[in-house]
């Protein structure tokens, strides 16, 4: 099979892996001993062995195992010594290098000398030989790299109220020009020549001048009270690559309906300016309805243009799958169905690395020897539905209980309450595995944690249904878009709070009269099912109105479970524009956002199932 | 060799007190000049190594004259010479080729370091 049109999105999604062990090592080195960032690097260097090897690029898998390895063996601890944090960012520098190699069609570099060095087995094993050697560094490896121009950014202060500051500042860029090359600056040439305000210039400079050369010639400048260099060269180098844009390929005849659109709003505002001013009202509304149909249309066509059909993704999955058949040998057969879906871009990207997990995990667990795996999606309702299906052995609860037990996730008691559909879904615990054994592609206890973290990250879910004897459907229900989305507003406590229409399977208007208690809820009867009944204010904290007549309730699902959830109120449903929240408003759990209203007024984002599970937490305990 | 340098300044009193100033440095005044249409003549006869230039000037403007030396001598080190509140001067000035400006009152040793910092840079 020809592999060569998986390469371009192997070698963007590797960098993007490559991007994020880069912040990761950074953030480690910030907060050291830091549990959850050492997975996280595991998981990404465990994501990048797993494609490359797909890929058939070995040396990358084998470099992207070594660094896996490494940091098995801190996982525990979470605590990194800074010499190996060194070693680390040297092997991850290399992989980037082997990458550049490879896009460039040149021989790839050498591993060697580098996985030689070892340095992190030897010093952490028990049995270390006194004269254990560190493994000399040969010449080779010692030799400099050719002299590069070292970037770093510095931050130049003037002295308070000092006289034409534009004009001083026009004079300060020149000289870093004559230092060196000047990459960015704020406040930049052109708004310093428009006589912008200036009380201090922020500029990346690549230079081959002394830093405190640099320094000294800049102090020398009338009106410079502090000149500081800000950050290294390693770091600038990541933080650079990071913030690198990700591209996208647009037809040209979207990007003509882009300028139609545009065009056509600019004639609108002229036209709301005339009607505004003359105050004409008829016209103003006339004016606002075709505005806001154009803006749809152009919302419309922003979708189009991030949208990407799932094939992109799935056409990998049968050499995957191959593979592996061949490195088990099980006969096994992939189907795909309805993927020629389009999905949201950004959203593609995150669930790549996911669903590949869940294929390779169908033929490693679900499959015994011979079998399907199926894969396929499409809409439903507001939704896309992504399914990994296998005719297998199927999951038993009652295995999965016992095993949670024994490995220490659950207790007894808990894995005695749980229902089945939550014994399920223990195998997304980190640290869970059904395998055996620890093999190339799955098995390590990463994997299915990452799928359930990245679907919900999206605004998605994930649910398991299996039998046993007739197999395991995994699946992943995700919006179409992430940043606009319908949302119910409702009112709680005097607030208008924000609910995704995809969290809501219906609005209830319940008679106060059929709500009943049992036990420490309140529970009501639907379908047959009896329903447990929260309280969006309890859960929030807030106030609880008195009960009237009629309860309103939205019909959503926590842990595969339906519940009811009471509300003041239902407001209406629409669109809306959802941003994330800043600190220290993003530590609250069950705030997933906020948009901002026609009137400024800004309403928060409620994500029921988060706010749930930490609520039913608390009231459990 | 003494720095050469020239002083444009149409107020006598500042043209003095910059040539003392430059003359107890152990510079040498080559030339002065009190209005910009002179300037740039005067330039072209002595070739000093800098020059001071007084912004508001009669006839001609310090920024004028200041283009018409840069463009007969790109290599020129003019510093304008202005009071606070023209910044919006300085800065088509420093736009047209000035090295440098000091703003009135000036300390000597403000002026030295800028003229040091000037010749020193080529």
């Amino acid at each position: 099979m020809d592999m060569s049109k998986y390469r371009e999105l192997f070698f963007s999604e590797t960098r993007e892996h490559i991007n994020s062990l880069n912040q990761l090592v950074v953030t480690l080195e910030q907060e050291p001993g830091n549990k959850e960032t050492v997975d996280a690097l595991f998981r990404e260097a465990h994501s990048i062995k797993g494609m490359a090897a797909t890929m058939g690029f070995n040396n990358t898998a084998q470099l992207a195992h070594h660094l896996e390895d490494l940091l098995d063996a801190f996982r525990s601890s979470g605590d990194i010594p800074l010499a190996t944090i060194d070693y680390l960012l040297e092997g991850i520098d290399l992989l980037d290098g082997l990458l550049d190699d490879m896009q460039a069609d040149r021989p790839e570099r050498s591993t060697e000398t580098f996985l030689a060095k070892q340095p992190i087995p030897e010093a952490l094993s028990e049995r270390k030989s006194p004269e254990a050697p560190v493994a000399p560094l040969d010449d080779e490896s010692r030799e400099e790299p050719p002299e590069e121009p070292d970037t770093f950014q510095v931050l130049i202060e003037l002295e308070k109220e000092t006289p034409a500051a534009a004009a001083r500042g026009i004079l300060i860029l020149r000289e870093l020009e004559k230092s060196g090359n000047l990459k960015t600056c704020k406040p930049g040439m052109d708004e310093l020549r428009e006589g912008s305000p200036c009380e201090q210039i922020q500029a990346w400079l690549s230079s081959f001048v002394d830093k405190e050369q640099i320094k000294e010639t800049l102090l020398k400048i009338n009106g410079v009270a502090n000149v500081q260099f800000i950050g290294d060269r390693r770091m600038i180098d990541r933080r650079r690559r990071l913030s690198e844009g990700r591209t996208v390929r647009v037809r040209a005849d979207l990007l003509d309906q882009f300028v139609n659109l545009t065009g056509e709003l600019i004639t609108h505002r002229n036209m709301l300016n005339t009607a505004g001013s003359s105050r004409n009202w008829d016209e103003l509304n006339k004016a606002l309805g075709r505005a806001g149909r154009l803006i749809d249309d152009l919302h419309h066509n922003v979708l189009q243009v991030r949208l990407t059909p799932l094939q992109s993704i799935t056409g990998r999955l049968p050499r995957i799958v191959r593979d592996l058949s061949r490195n088990s040998g099980k006969q096994v057969t992939l189907m795909l169905s309805g993927t020629d879906v389009g999905i949201d871009r950004v959203i593609l990207e995150e669930i790549t690395d996911p669903l590949i997990h869940l294929v390779r995990n169908a033929v490693d667990h679900g499959i015994e020897e011979e079998g399907v795996v199926t894969v396929s999606a499409g809409r439903e309702k507001g939704l896309i539905l992504i399914e990994v299906a296998d005719d297998g052995k199927g999951m038993d609860p009652q295995t999965l209980r016992q095993k949670a037990v024994d490995r220490g996730l659950v207790s007894q008691a808990q894995a005695h309450n749980m229902s089945d559909r939550d014994a399920l879904m223990l195998v997304c615990k980190p640290g869970f595995s059904t395998a055996e054994e620890v093999t190339e592609t799955s098995g390590r206890g990463v994997g299915m944690d990452v799928v359930k973290a990245a679907v919900h990250s999206l605004g998605g879910t994930l649910d398991i249904v299996s039998e046993v004897g007739a197999g395991t459907r995994f699946q992943m229900r995700l919006p179409l878009s992430v940043a606009i989305i319908k949302i119910l507003l409702v009112s709680c406590a005097g607030h208008a709070l924000a609910i995704p229409i995809t969290r809501v399977q219906k609005t209830l208007d319940l008679p106060t009269s059929v709500i009943e208690n049992s036990g420490q809820h309140r529970v009501f009867r639907l379908d047959e099912e009896e329903l447990c009944l929260y309280s969006l204010a309890e859960a929030l904290s807030l106030p609880q109105a008195a009960a009237g007549d009629t309860t309103w309730t939205i019909l959503t699902e926590v842990r595969g479970r339906r519940i009811g959830l009471q509300v003041d109120g239902f407001l209406g449903q629409r669109d809306a524009f959802i941003k994330p929240t800043g600190f220290p408003i993003n530590l609250l759990t069950g705030l997933s956002g906020a948009t901002v209203e026609g009137d400024g007024r800004v309403t928060f984002l409620v994500d029921p199932q988060a706010l749930l599970e930490m609520h039913s937490m608390t009231v459990n305990q | 060799m003494a720095l050469r340098v020239m002083v444009v300044d149409d107020a006598l009193f500042m043209r003095n007190m910059l040539k003392d100033i430059f003359v107890r440095a152990g510079y040498e005044i080559v030339a002065e000049a009190e209005n910009g249409e002179s300037a740039p003549q005067l330039y072209q006869d002595t070739k000093p190594d800098l020059v001071t230039m007084d912004i508001v000037m009669p006839k001609k403007s310090g920024i004028e004259a200041l283009q018409e030396i840069i463009a007969t001598d790109p290599q020129a080190r003019v510093v304008m010479v202005s009071a606070l509140g023209q910044d919006s001067l300085v800065l088509e000035a420093v736009e047209a080729g000035a090295r440098d400006f000091i703003v009135k009152p000036f300390r000597e040793e403000k002026v030295l370091e800028t003229v040091r910092r000037i010749v020193g840079q080529d």
